[in-house]
């Protein structure tokens, strides 16, 4: 995917700084919406580019890992050697008024690369709320290029960077003869790596000097701690911070739950049953005669019906209010919190609190979550949380669906669920970290500033996930869609349905026509439920339809990306484990259940 | 004034102190969590749990128990 690598350094300008500095707030501000995300090639870290017009040529802007420094310690910080040593035109570092010392550590690095650059010195407005006082000239003057003072979330300083780069790098343009014929050489001045003419000094001396210009630029006078600052304080810390927690998480729900079971019902339902889908039955019905090929477009299993039923009316509300309240705890700083709340109760599991996230995300969607543990520092780790998430976290989609099931019978079925997804979470955990070979590490992790999303680069994040899921979603869904149609409408769910008969209505106690939710549950998640819903199911066969559905296997997508992202091997295993497990845990709560009802 | 070097997990809350060796570990160094920086312990959580620290009174890191009983400190002196 990645073509960075061939981008002319004479277009690339480099995005670079610590993690949570505000890099990606100042990346969608410079590029607007239309942003690649690739990978780097040959690791598994991600980085973002986009198109930058400064004065009248366009340049890309490559929103480079944040890092904390370039030891190449971490796989992150070999990708940003790697960007700094192929070479672009300029960078803008992205300083963290709040943390002035550390984030020189990086700059210092930076400019042994001799690569002209601006600093931004963001978070200005905190480090004016907390007391922090900075000399931007002065530190201008210590570091031998631009500072511009922003505060990101609010547009501040933003055409300052921009002009200061148009000057830069019309000066580099009419000198940079030199650069032309420039093929790495790692001799002369102008390659990377080369310290022998850098003022800059060793590596080693970088954090006494990063103190030194610090102390030098800025002041610090006491001041009272703002509201924000105190809560992002006190949420970290066991009391009140373990209450706020499941508050947050409490709140995140009921965002999810009312706010899509309110669009579904207000406005989508209507607008499907009442408008959308009698228009294409008239539609459909004006010019093709009544039989099969009618039936497979607008029957009870037609495309143009459960299309609309499923997935806009009943999974896009669900998806659409996950990613609300998703982003705005990811974008507020506060997702670190939790990992550090519940690092104890997870190592009990095998894994550590940074693992937590990934789970949290997955009930959005297994495919980010399994590519965002990529951030794990041990395979075997990695592996554990990609197992706990395949076989007990349901996706947004499939939430969604359980949920509508659910909701026909008493109000114990839902949170009966949930206890069942939590004591399979643990229990695969446990088993997980028990037979896979390897480590876990301890738990590392700055506790960012809690801060309120800014309002624009929210949206356009939460734009892009929708825009994702529709896309992504899009074909499996229309071919499980369609699929449905044609196993309805030829006859051939009938024969299937008598051969999975001793499966599906002896072991599972399902009826017969369920076998359908199984067929479909293999291309998407909320398929192997959304069928059961027109069953007229018992109590208990929702339940063992619902825990089936859980378990079972994720969905091609997750398949895919198991297969990509570790074996094919283990996207196999994963497949035939969660199969079996969900076939035979089924037939368990329903042998059980019966004992009951 | 000559105190004694002690392990960070254990010493008590909202002290500073000093740090005088760290094991290594690439991200602690970029986290600038290196000999001589000044931390303070802000909570030990329950059951193992890590430990919150107060990095330079300017910003916060929690390192997980393993970690945190690894790095030597020495009472900062005032």
């Amino acid at each position: 995917m990645s073509k960075s690598n061939k981008i002319n350094p004479r277009d690339k300008v480099l995005l670079m700084g610590n993690p949570n500095v505000g890099k990606s707030v100042l990346f969608t501000e410079f590029t607007g919406i239309h942003a690649i995300s690739s990978n780097f090639v040959g690791t598994t870290v991600t980085y973002t580019e986009g198109h930058l017009p400064i004065g009248n040529k366009e340049y890309t802007l490559i929103d480079v890992p944040g890092t904390y420094s370039l030891q190449s310690t971490s796989e992150a910080e070999a990708v940003a050697v790697s960007f700094m040593q192929s070479g672009a035109q300029a960078i803008i570092c992205v300083l963290d008024a709040t943390n002035l010392e550390r984030n020189l550590v990086l700059a210092l690095e930076l400019q042994r690369y001799n690569i002209p650059t601006v600093y931004a010195l963001n978070l200005t407005d905190v480090a004016e709320r907390r007391g922090i006082k900075i000399n931007e000239k002065l530190l201008a003057q210590e570091l031998g290029a631009p500072v511009i003072p922003t505060v990101a979330v609010k547009r501040k300083g933003l055409d300052g960077i921009i002009g200061e780069l148009d000057s830069l790098l019309s000066v580099t343009e009419t000198t940079g003869s030199e650069e032309d014929e420039c093929i790495a050489c790692s001799k002369c001045s102008l390659c990377p790596g080369d310290t022998s003419k850098s003022t800059t000094g060793k590596p080693e001396d970088y954090p006494l000097k990063a103190k030194e210009i610090s102390r030098r630029v800025s002041k610090k006078i006491n001041s009272k701690p703002s509201f924000l600052d105190k809560l992002g304080d006190a949420s970290v810390k066991p009391w009140p911070g373990i209450p706020i927690a499941f508050l947050a998480i409490a709140l995140l729900v009921a965002v999810v739950v009312f706010g899509g079971r309110i669009l579904r019902a207000v406005l989508l339902l209507p607008l499907v049953n009442n408008i959308i889908v009698p228009f294409f039955r008239d539609f459909f019905a004006s010019f093709i005669p009544e039989g099969m090929l009618l039936n497979i477009l607008t029957g009870e299993f037609g495309i143009f019906v459960i299309s609309f039923e499923w997935i806009f009316a009943l999974i896009f509300p669900y998806v659409l209010f996950f990613y609300i309240a998703f982003s705005f705890l990811e974008d507020s700083g506060y997702l670190p919190r939790i990992s550090v709340l519940f690092d104890n109760v997870m190592r009990r599991l095998g894994v550590q609190g940074g693992s937590l996230i990934y789970a949290i995300m997955a009930f959005g969607c297994a495919v980010p979550a399994i590519i965002g543990s990529r951030a794990a520092t041990s395979r075997k780790e990695r592996l554990i949380i990609t197992l706990a998430i395949c076989f007990a976290i349901p996706c947004i989609s499939q939430s969604a669906a359980v949920m509508a099931l659910m909701a026909a019978y008493d109000w114990y079925m839902m949170p009966l669920m949930i206890a069942f997804g939590f004591f399979l979470f643990v229990v695969v955990s446990l088993i997980a970290g028990r037979f896979i070979k390897g480590r876990v590490d301890s738990l590392i992790i700055e506790v960012p500033n809690l801060l309120i999303p800014d309002a624009r680069s929210y949206g356009r994040k939460l734009l892009i996930r929708m825009r994702h899921f529709l896309k992504d979603a899009e074909i499996p869904m229309m071919a499980a869609i369609v699929l449905a149609a044609l196993l309805a409408e030829t006859g051939a769910l009938a024969v299937i349905a008598r051969a999975a008969e001793p499966l599906v209505s002896q072991w599972l106690g399902m009826p017969r026509e369920a076998v359908v939710a199984l067929i479909l549950g293999i291309v998407r998640r909320e398929m192997s439920v959304a069928p059961l819903l027109a069953l007229n199911l018992t109590p208990l066969q929702a339940f063992v339809g619902g825990a089936v559905s859980l378990m079972y296997i994720p969905c091609l997508s997750v398949f895919a990306i198991l297969a990509k992202e570790f074996k094919i091997r283990i996207a196999v295993a994963v497949t035939l484990g969660t199969i079996f497990v969900a076939l035979f845990l089924g037939g368990v709560i329903n042998h059980v259940g019966q004992l009951f009802f | 004034m000559t105190s004694k070097v002690q392990d960070l997990y254990k010493v008590p809350v909202r002290r500073e102190y000093t740090v005088v060796s760290v094991p290594e570990i690439g991200l602690l160094q970029g986290l600038g969590i290196r000999s001589g920086t000044r931390v303070a312990l802000q909570d030990r959580y329950a059951f193992g749990g890590p430990a919150l620290l107060s990095i330079e009174d300017t910003y916060t890191v929690a390192l997980g128990k393993d970690v945190a009983s690894q790095i030597a400190v020495q009472e900062a002196a005032s």
